[in-house]
């Protein structure tokens, strides 16, 4: 007698208070309370928000769900019964825009390990840097490769330049970090301690393009395993082994001689080059760290301030102006890489350990607590990561688990007493190695699978090379219905 | 109960006869006479269980000592207790009931209505009787009663009859008159048939007992026959007719002894009464005082008062349900919490006999006399609690705790790996001859030289200190000082230089002489390893005469020494780098040297053989101390960086910790290795942490933390096995070594992995 009652009123409608902290996806003041039908799952709950009575959008936009900072997964009705409340309360739902599921599109290969990827494109940094901005369809990606090699490919897979041998003025080694610096410019660093400048023009019919080194930079002692450009002020910024910072200049003639101890003697070099290549020392060589420096970065708000982070456990930041250090976080880990996340309110760091997490800094002066969030999820060391170029909260991250992991810092939870405590996230996607999809077993120790590097691009999606010799993208494509 | 002993009991005395007659038949009786009822007595034990032996034994002793007690047994008595047991034998032979089913499906025994004879044995239903005593009846003559019956009613004079009736009584005299009338009931006394039959008989002198036998047949005991032919014809000799002399002494010896009291003739009859009472039931615990508590004093153990659930029908809660029933009957009688179930029967006459009976009483025998008294001590204490108190393995991180990054590349084992002070390279030598370097960071080989032909790599080892980057290698007799091609220029010029100094100093050193005179063998050769291996950055290669094992760098790096186990007189030899010089500091050593150390602070030197570590004061040039392990054959040693500890792996699968303050011997012992350990190494960079490798293809990480108090002992807790190399022909983890700043540990296998872990 009772069932059908209960069953009638479960299936009834429960209040709804819609708020977003997104502005321009806000809902007018009256209609945000809203009497749901409580067997609505997100794709339901998107297109009631998207309908005409509500946002009254022109395209749908995919919205996902929050209620106490977990996206919502199941119906409504559900998430009710497993959290015990009754269909009289009202829920409170914060709606953001749906991440899209990276999908697999395409894996460009390569001869040899890929350490680094970047992209270029009309929204990507080093895209707004340039004269002319990026054509839409015309994004490069650009790959350095550990045979010493970097190239720079198009979307659909094509080479379109690689980069001179040692022979030519190339790398000696295993390049370790490239970047775009313009979309005429391009920086890589090697394993023979050198920083390399490169001019970079793409030939009429786009198919085709030269680059050209233009400067060689010596300073360091040890391996450089991360720079970071800016473009307008023509600044290189390099993390080494040799627990250094070094700043650079892109301009062979703002930079310093190079200093004569460092240069490679004539006895090692094993091919002589035929071409003679401008070579620079640093503006500044800051020996700060106590072990070695892993990644560095500017503060992309302000490009006189730097953060870098090392395997001595800590994130520094840096004044360039003055070349001091400013302030110091210590954290409990060595840290692989380093990346802001500019969108969120306070500047916010997420950095990568060896210990198989993403921790979360705030690097202001004034902020009392070291680790804001930690992301959990990773199964090795956590080496590269990217934020999210659509949303403020989202980031991608590269492990040597052989996996990409997707991350939202809207949803959190508290962490357990083994993880200790703190607010801990958990990875909203995974992206495996597609090479790596037909084998049945998880290598050990990220044999073959490790990923370097990752990067996010709005318009090419995210690219990841690795230890597998490929570079593969994903994109979000079509909305899953859940 | 109570049915179950009195059914006993009548069982046992059925039975008693033919035990009886079985003991006496061999004396004097003739077997005829009880084969019979011997052979029932077979029948009647055959249904009755075997546990009623003991009480047959009991009251069959009690039977033969009352017939010791008589002296000779006369044979009128013995004839008659055959002939009365014989008759209850008969009275038993027919049981006076039937056996039928009960309502519960027990057996149930239904007797036969008592018939109640009254007119024989019940005198007070008879007749009122005069109870006016022993007085005339003549006193009653003026009274219409003769008396009173017993319950005080007047008992009315019997009618005369008329004279008429006298007159006829008188001609038709009925049989058995007397004329008499009874002075008790005051009727005429008639005698019945049976006393009329006796009076017959005594008037006609015949016995008066009817069916009496005057003239029974003898049965002849004895013969009567006197015998014509005796055996002796001798006269009876005179001694038969005097009083026997040694018979006086004898009574009168007893006779005073009687008077003087030492033989009372009689035993006092209290004293056999008591005899009597004191059956065979002795209370151990009679004059039990209570003592302190003591292992040879067990105090009597109290007996619980009985519960309900003893009782023969307790209440329905105390009745077991069927589950219980069934695990009950399920467990192992020695483990139940109950020796009984409780059992609900609506009468106690219902209630079976103790079916337990002979059991618990053998049982209590047996405990008397075979189990001691001894207290069982039950050890109430946790096991949990008697392991020390150690720290949760979760809270000494960090630790290495899964494998990270995989180097493949090696064919064949990896001998030995080693980490440069740096962290940043990874140093591995093995079976294929190629001494190979690594990015500890993401596990791609950086370097590659082939430095032995055919020999394999057996040690590799970094030289300490930043100020150059120099390894070193052995294969076979030759070790190898390289640098490798990785560094910046300027560090590779200090590294040359260094490596290069010696040369001047070693040709114009003057050659050591002999005692004839002649030029001495030097014990090594310094020399260039020809260019192919010097464009790889291998600069020097020391010559010594035997395949060297072990490297070991002394901290400030100028001296290294190597160890090579085969050697008679130069298995230890210490190498001078800047000199390019090469001493054996041992001319003898007692054992075959298997590896060395320096020690991190102090000048001094440890020598480990098979079973000892000796360690040497390399200034005064003296033996210090002499550890003994205890190992059969010590595989590696290392010591703390604080230089007061020392752990010690050995190929019998222990793991030593010395505390070199404390004594010669191990402060502790681990032994959880399944195969040989083949490295032990501690964290050099702060880490309370120390590793051992092992055959078994896995590393145990131990936190062993020293601590600068005296009076403390280090604390070593076992937080992590870390498993994954494949055994390779019983090999496993060859080498391990610890990353100079975290607790990364670096394993080598023999199945051509280095793995790191973090």
């Amino acid at each position: 007698m009772d069932t059908p009652m209960v069953d009638a009123g479960r299936q009834g409608q429960v209040l709804v208070y819609f708020h977003t902290e997104s502005p321009d996806i806000e809902l007018p003041e009256g209609k945000r309370q809203l009497l749901v039908p409580t067997d609505v799952r997100r794709y339901g709950l998107s297109q009631i928000l998207n309908s005409e009575s509500m946002l009254d959008t022109t395209s749908p936009i995919p919205f996902d769900f929050l209620i106490n900072g977990t996206f919502l997964r199941t119906t409504l009705d559900e998430y009710l019964t497993a959290n015990g409340l009754s269909s009289e309360t009202t829920v409170n739902l914060q709606y953001v825009r749906s991440l899209i599921p990276p999908l697999y599109e395409a894996s460009f290969e390569h001869d040899d390990w890929v350490s680094s990827v970047d992209i270029l494109s009309s929204t990507s940094v080093a895209g707004t840097w340039g004269k002319n901005s990026v054509a839409q369809g015309q994004e490069r990606i650009l790959s350095g490769s550990f045979d010493g090699l970097f190239r720079v490919w198009n979307k659909s897979g094509q080479a379109i330049v690689t980069s001179a041998s040692a022979s030519a003025g190339g790398h000696t080694s295993s390049i370790k970090a490239a970047k775009f610096i313009s979309p005429t410019q391009i920086a890589s660093s090697d394993m023979d301690r050198v920083v390399r400048v490169w001019n970079y023009r793409e030939a009429e019919d786009q198919l085709s393009a030269k680059v050209k080194p233009t400067l060689e930079l010596y300073g360091h002692k040890r391996s450089v395993d991360c720079i970071a450009v800016h473009g307008p002020s023509n600044r290189i910024l390099s993390a080494s082994a040799d627990c250094s910072i070094g700043l650079w200049s892109t301009e062979a003639s703002s930079a310093p001689a190079a200093p004569p101890s460092l240069l490679p003697s004539a006895k090692r070099r094993k091919v002589t080059t035929s071409v003679t290549i401008p070579q620079r020392g640093a503006l500044s060589m800051m020996s700060m760290h106590t072990a070695p420096a892993t990644a560095v970065i500017f503060n992309p708000l302000d490009p006189t301030v730097a953060y870098s982070a090392s395997q001595d456990h800590t994130v520094r930041t840096i004044d360039l102006v003055t070349s001091t250090l400013v302030d110091t976080r210590t954290t409990s880990h060595p840290l692989f890489c380093l990346s802001a996340l500019p969108g969120i309110s306070s500047q916010l760091l997420a950095a990568g350990t060896s210990a198989r997490h993403i921790t979360l800094l705030d690097p202001r002066v004034s902020a009392t607590s070291n680790q804001v969030m930690t992301l959990r999820g990773h199964t090795n060391l956590v080496c590269s990561i990217a934020p999210d170029p659509n949303s403020n909260y989202g980031l991608v991250s590269a492990s040597y688990d052989g996996t990409c992991r997707v991350w939202d810092l809207r949803s959190s939870r508290q962490g357990t007493r083994e993880e200790g405590g703190g607010s801990v996230g958990e990875a909203v996607y995974v992206i495996d190695r597609e090479s790596q999809k037909d084998a049945s077993k998880k290598p050990v120790g990220g044999e073959g699978v490790k990923v370097f590097g990752v990067a996010w691009d709005k318009e090419v999606g995210i690219v990841s090379g690795g230890e597998d010799k490929m570079l593969q993208i994903n994109t979000g494509r079509g909305i899953t219905k859940a | 109960m109570a049915f179950g002993t009195e059914s006993r009991k009548r069982k046992a005395i059925t039975r008693d006869v033919p035990e009886t007659s079985d003991v006496e038949s061999d004396a004097e009786f003739g077997d005829g006479i009880l084969e019979g009822i011997l052979s029932q007595s077979e029948d009647d034990s055959a249904d009755d269980s075997v546990e009623d032996e003991s009480d047959e034994e009991g009251d069959d002793e009690d039977d033969l000592e009352a017939l010791d007690s008589d002296e000779i047994p006369s044979e009128d008595e013995a004839d008659g207790v055959v002939e009365k047991r014989g008759s209850l034998q008969e009275d038993d032979h027919k049981p006076n009931y039937t056996v039928t089913t009960d309502a519960n499906g027990g057996e149930r025994y239904v007797y036969d209505e008592i018939n109640p004879v009254y007119d024989s044995d019940d005198s007070d239903a008879a007749a009122a009787t005069n109870t006016i005593g022993n007085i005339p009846l003549t006193f009653y003559d003026s009274y219409p009663h003769i008396g009173y019956d017993i319950n005080g009613k007047k008992i009315m004079r019997p009618a005369k009859g008329e004279a008429l009736d006298a007159l006829l009584d008188s001609i038709e005299v009925p049989k058995g008159w007397t004329g008499l009338t009874d002075p008790a009931t005051g009727k005429p006394l008639n005698l019945s048939q049976e006393e009329l039959e006796i009076l017959r008989r005594i008037q006609t002198n015949e016995m008066p007992e009817e069916g009496y036998d005057p003239y029974p047949a003898t049965v002849e005991y004895f013969t009567g026959i006197e015998e014509k032919m005796p055996l002796s014809s001798a006269p009876e000799p005179k001694r038969r007719f005097l009083p026997s002399k040694h018979e006086a002494k004898r009574v009168m010896k007893i006779v005073r002894a009687i008077r003087e009291g030492r033989i009372l003739p009689y035993r006092p009859p209290e004293e056999r009464e008591q005899e009597e009472d004191e059956d065979v039931h002795y209370d151990l615990w009679q004059d039990e005082q209570p003592r302190a508590d003591h292992v040879m004093n067990i105090p009597a153990p109290k007996m619980a008062p009985p519960g309900y659930d003893m009782s023969y029908n307790p209440p329905p809660e105390y009745l077991p349900t069927k589950a219980e029933k069934q695990a009950w009957d399920s467990t192992d009688p020695e483990e139940r919490e109950k020796e009984y179930l409780p059992t609900g029967f609506d009468a106690l006459r219902k209630v079976p006999a103790y079916d337990t009976f002979i059991k618990e009483r053998f049982e209590r025998s047996l405990d008397l006399y075979l189990a001691p008294r001894v207290r069982k001590n039950r050890l109430n204490i946790d096991p949990a609690s008697l392991l020390p108190k150690l720290p949760r393995p979760e809270e000494l991180k960090p630790f290495p705790t899964v494998c990270s990054i995989l180097f493949r590349g090696h064919e064949g084992r990896i001998r030995s790996a080693a980490i440069d002070p740096s962290g940043l390279w990874l140093a591995t030598g093995g079976d294929d001859g190629t001494v190979r370097l690594w990015d500890t960071s993401n596990g791609r080989q950086i370097w590659s030289v082939k430095i032995g032909d055919e020999e394999a790599v057996n040690v590799v080892r970094w030289r300490p200190g930043r100020d150059a980057v120099i390894l070193s290698a052995a294969a076979g007799e030759d070790i190898f000082l390289i640098t490798p091609p990785v560094v910046d220029p300027e560090t590779e010029t200090a590294s040359v230089a260094l490596l290069d100094t010696g040369f001047g100093y070693a040709t114009n050193a003057t050659p050591a002489l002999t005692a004839h005179g002649q030029r001495k063998e030097p014990v090594a050769k310094w020399t260039r390893p020809g260019s192919r291996l010097q464009d790889e950055g291998v600069l020097i290669r020391i010559t010594v005469r035997t395949t060297v094992k072990v490297i070991s760098w002394h901290r400030r790096g100028d001296f290294f020494s190597t160890v090579s186990p085969t050697a008679q007189k130069s298995a230890v030899a210490i190498h001078t780098l800047s000199k390019h010089l090469t001493q054996i500091p041992f001319r003898r050593l007692p054992g075959i040297a298997q590896t060395v150390q320096f020690h991190p602070s102090r000048p001094l030197f440890f020598v480990a053989t098979q079973r000892t570590i000796r360690s040497y004061d390399l200034q005064k040039q003296e033996l210090v101390k002499i550890i003994q392990p205890g190992a059969r054959w010590i595989s590696s040693f290392d010591i703390h960086p604080g230089g007061d500890n020392l752990i010690v792996g050995s190929y019998d699968r222990r793991l030593l910790w010395h505390d070199l303050d404390l004594s010669t011997r191990p402060y502790k012992t681990m032994r959880f290795h399944s195969k040989a350990i083949r490295a032990v190494k501690y964290h050099k960079g702060g880490f309370p942490l120390f590793a051992d490798a092992s055959d078994d293809g896995s590393l145990q990480i131990f936190h062993g933390k020293v601590v600068s108090d005296m009076m403390e002992n280090a604390t070593i807790v076992p937080v992590k096995v870390l498993k994954g190399h494949k055994v390779k022909s019983a090999l496993g983890v060859m080498d391990i070594d610890w990353h100079p700043r975290e607790p990364w540990c670096l394993s080598a296998g023999a199945d051509g992995t280095g793995r790191l872990w973090m």
